[in-house]
């Protein structure tokens, strides 16, 4: 009997551990900032590997990159795990709302992206640059900062 | 020569299996890892076809909210992915593992504990595949997963990883097959059956086998440069550091098109076994049959760029690749004509086999002529990508390889259970299922030329794409409910069906002399063969040597072309390392999805269980081989 328990068990959380997964693809939106760092939306964007990836997107595609580059020295380096302003989600998000130098990036990107920004700027210090490296190569055919050449 | 009571005691004796589970995970018996081959394949074979049907559903009104758009490109690309990888060839396989020996009166493959590693190692594959779906990391890129899609920038997490290690296992399972086949068709052929007396079906596995040697290398590369490139970032596929993301496809289309072909030849082994035994006439045109085969393996490696004429390559290799496709209808439309004349010129009688084999030559020919379409670059333009591709792939591969199978199924179904299937619900899912799936892929011809593209979720109202897409689900559901029926008539036959005796079809080739169920040593005597049908000796009796030892688990060895007997070789017993080589293999490809560090420390674990698997358990032979007869 135990065994089967533990097996349930482990089960349980081997399927807890793929939500990761999911590509939830619903009008559920966030419409606003998060309220505090255990705001129960969180975990929907910092632990989906398709949000965080979304983010990494946007993190170009606004121009982010142009100075948080790995290199980057001191607080424009977002990789090395320190955090000037707070590590929390809703630290981080209120920093790249309110950035400083300007602009205010809060004024400049809808709230879902800016969620999912957050998530990915959270997750940055998980990889090894090189990773981080060979993502960006990838997207470099994507439109950056300045350089947008997307949709107007 | 019948064989007397003590004899087949002492054979079964040699050749039994350890009893129960133990004998299970141990087998060696070529049968046994056939059939669990085919059952597994069949299976998958259901639910692969389920998720069809749920996305002709999903299509079957406009704008439908059966799936969502990332539901519907995990179906397509499960469905895909399985009936490609874990269907298809390993079917072919499979039934190359059962009736090979038996063909050639053998009493084994050359290599026993191999085909059970294959058997082992192909499981892994369909375990990665079906559970990480069932804990929703389903690849969701169709069955070929181009980067920079599959990249790591687009394809966060492992949906990738997973397709890209199921290929690995199914492609090593695969080479393995490979190997064991064809060093039994060259090696193990009985006395007399030189390369030029080899029926029509073993031409065919051996040169599926051959080419499964040659193409899958480039799979097993390019789907371990896609995984390098998402777990250790090197830059293959990444264009803006100087890589090729063309290369994958490349890579992958040397491999996927000869895959197609690898798949549709052991069919065209079925049907001229089919045809033969019942036109009651050697085949027509035996030798222009064994060369059209040839050559059909020695096109489809120049033929793969036709995959890619919307890539953009120079305008000369398309040219060239259009010739060679359409090349490529010279040596397929010999094969039909010889059959068509075998028909034609034979006392042809039209049981439940011989009727797939009817409804292949129709609907194959169509799925050809579809593809000498698709094969001009010019035209591919316009229908790359449309429904007319689905159409044409369905045509080609269910009318080219899935019926000569369903028909190879209801003709070795009494040699492989000793039971008939019955006629009447044999005939019923004939109908069914051929009647189904024209009605079914047939109207996607012109959905696609209306310019339906493919791999879309849904569509709008008011495209005039609602009624034939109507048709074309109501199809498939038939097609289905055919296929339940068929697969009922087989239960129920295995239990209630009448028993056929060793030779219900007064067939041509060996197999048919063994007993049905043949038993775990199959023929009793070595036979020694004088024509293309040692069964049709004109009423006589089957000639047969002795010499092979019953006492040891032994087969003989006979040289490449002409058949010689050369030695007496030791044949493996049932054995556990190839589950416990299989399980480390798995280990270390399953490892090497989340970390590099697998690879070395996998190695580890599958060196002990090889040196387990070869470690030496008998004394040096006393004697040198034989003379080589002339």
């Amino acid at each position: 009997m135990r065994i089967i328990g533990v097996a349930s068990l482990l089960t349980l959380a081997a399927l807890a551990g793929c939500n990761n997964e999911a590509r939830e693809l619903g009008p559920s939106l966030p419409q606003t900032a998060p309220a505090e760092n255990t705001d129960p939306r969180i975990s929907a964007y910092q632990s989906n590997l398709y949000q965080v990836s979304q983010g990494g997107r946007y993190f170009s595609w606004y121009g982010c990159s142009a100075c948080h580059s790995d290199s980057a020295p001191g607080a424009a380096n977002l990789a090395d795990g320190r955090w000037q302003r707070g590590h929390g989600f809703a630290d981080v998000y209120r920093a790249i709302a309110a950035h400083q130098p300007e602009p205010a990036y809060g004024d400049v990107i809808p709230v879902e992206q800016l969620w999912q920004v957050t998530a990915y700027v959270r997750d940055l210090p998980k990889h090894y640059p090189e990773k981080r490296r060979r993502v960006s190569l990838d997207q470099k055919g994507e439109p950056q900062g300045s350089h947008w050449s997307g949709p107007q | 020569m019948t064989p007397d009571r003590s004899l087949i005691e002492q054979l079964n004796g040699t050749w039994r299996d350890p009893p129960g589970v133990w004998g299970f995970l141990t087998t060696v018996d070529h049968k046994r890892i056939a059939a669990r081959y085919i059952v597994t394949a069949i299976l998958l074979m259901f639910l692969a076809g389920m998720l069809a049907l749920d996305m002709r559903w999903q299509l079957s009104v406009p704008e439908n909210t059966r799936m969502t758009p990332q539901l519907f490109n995990e179906s397509f690309s499960l469905h895909g992915s399985t009936m490609l990888f874990l269907v298809s060839v390993p079917l072919m396989e499979a039934m190359a593992f059962w009736l090979v020996p038996l063909m050639l009166g053998a009493r084994n493959m050359a290599f026993p504990r191999l085909g059970a590693f294959s058997f082992w190692l192909y499981f892994g594959g369909v375990l990665t595949l079906w559970i990480a779906h069932a804990i929703d990391v389903t690849p969701d890129l169709g069955w070929f997963e181009y980067p920079p899609l599959s990249g790591p920038a687009y394809s966060p997490g492992h949906r990738a990883d997973i397709w890209a290690q199921m290929i690995t296992f199914t492609e090593v399972a695969a080479l393995a097959a490979s190997v064991n086949v064809a060093a039994t068709i060259l090696k193990m052929r009985p006395p007399g059956m030189t390369l030029a007396r080899m029926p029509v079906f073993l031409w065919a596995m051996l040169i599926a086998s051959i080419m499964t040697i040659f193409s899958m290398p480039a799979i097993m590369l390019v789907t371990s440069m896609l995984i390098s490139d998402r777990l250790v970032s090197t830059h293959f596929f990444s264009v803006a550091a100087g890589g090729d993301a063309v290369l994958f496809q490349h890579l992958f289309w040397f491999f996927g098109h000869p895959e197609v072909y690898l798949i549709f030849i052991p069919g065209t082994g079925f049907v001229s076994s089919i045809v033969e035994t019942f036109s009651r006439r050697q085949l027509f045109g035996h030798s222009v049959l064994v060369l059209a085969i040839l050559s059909i393996g020695a096109l489809a490696f120049g033929l793969w760029v036709h995959h890619m004429f919307a890539v953009g390559l120079p305008r000369l290799g398309n040219d060239f690749y259009t010739a060679a496709s359409m090349a490529i209808a010279v040596p397929a439309g010999l094969q039909i004509f010889c059959w068509l004349a075998s028909i034609w010129a034979g006392r042809t009688w039209f049981p439940t086999p011989m009727l797939w084999v009817l409804g292949f030559l129709a609907t194959f020919v169509i799925g050809g002529l579809s593809g000498l379409m698709t094969a001009s670059a010019a035209l591919d333009l316009q229908l790359t990508d449309t429904y007319f591709i689905v159409a044409h792939l369905h045509y080609v591969l269910v009318g080219g390889a899935m019926f000569p199978l369903f028909g190879a199924f209801c003709y070795w179904y009494p040699k492989a259970t000793g039971r008939l299937m019955s006629e009447l619900w044999g005939k019923v899912a004939f109908g069914l299922i051929v009647g189904g799936f024209n009605l079914g892929f047939f109207p996607m011809h012109i959905l696609g030329l209306m310019g339906m593209p493919r791999r879309v979720y849904t569509y709008s109202p008011g495209m005039g794409w609602e009624t034939l897409n109507q048709v074309a689900t109501a199809g498939s559901a038939i097609a289905v409910l055919g296929g339940l029926v068929f697969v009922a008539n087989a239960l129920w036959s295995y239990w209630r069906g009448e028993p056929s005796g060793a030779d219900p079809w007064g067939g041509s080739t060996l197999e048919w002399a063994s007993a049905s169920p043949p038993p775990a040593w199959n023929l009793a005597f070595t036979p020694v063969v004088a024509s293309l049908t040692p069964m049709w000796n004109g009423g006589g009796a089957l000639s047969v040597m002795d010499g092979i030892s019953v006492g040891k688990r032994e087969v003989l060895v006979t040289s490449v072309t002409g058949a010689g007997p050369l030695y007496r070789q030791k044949s493996a017993a049932p054995s556990v390392w190839p589950l416990l080589a299989a399980l480390a293999v798995s280990a270390m490809f399953l490892g090497s999805i989340f970390t590099p560090w697998a690879i070395p420390i996998g190695t580890l674990p599958i060196a002990a269980a090889l040196i387990g698997w070869f470690w030496p358990n008998r004394p040096r032979a006393k004697i040198g081989p034989l003379k080589a007869m002339p």
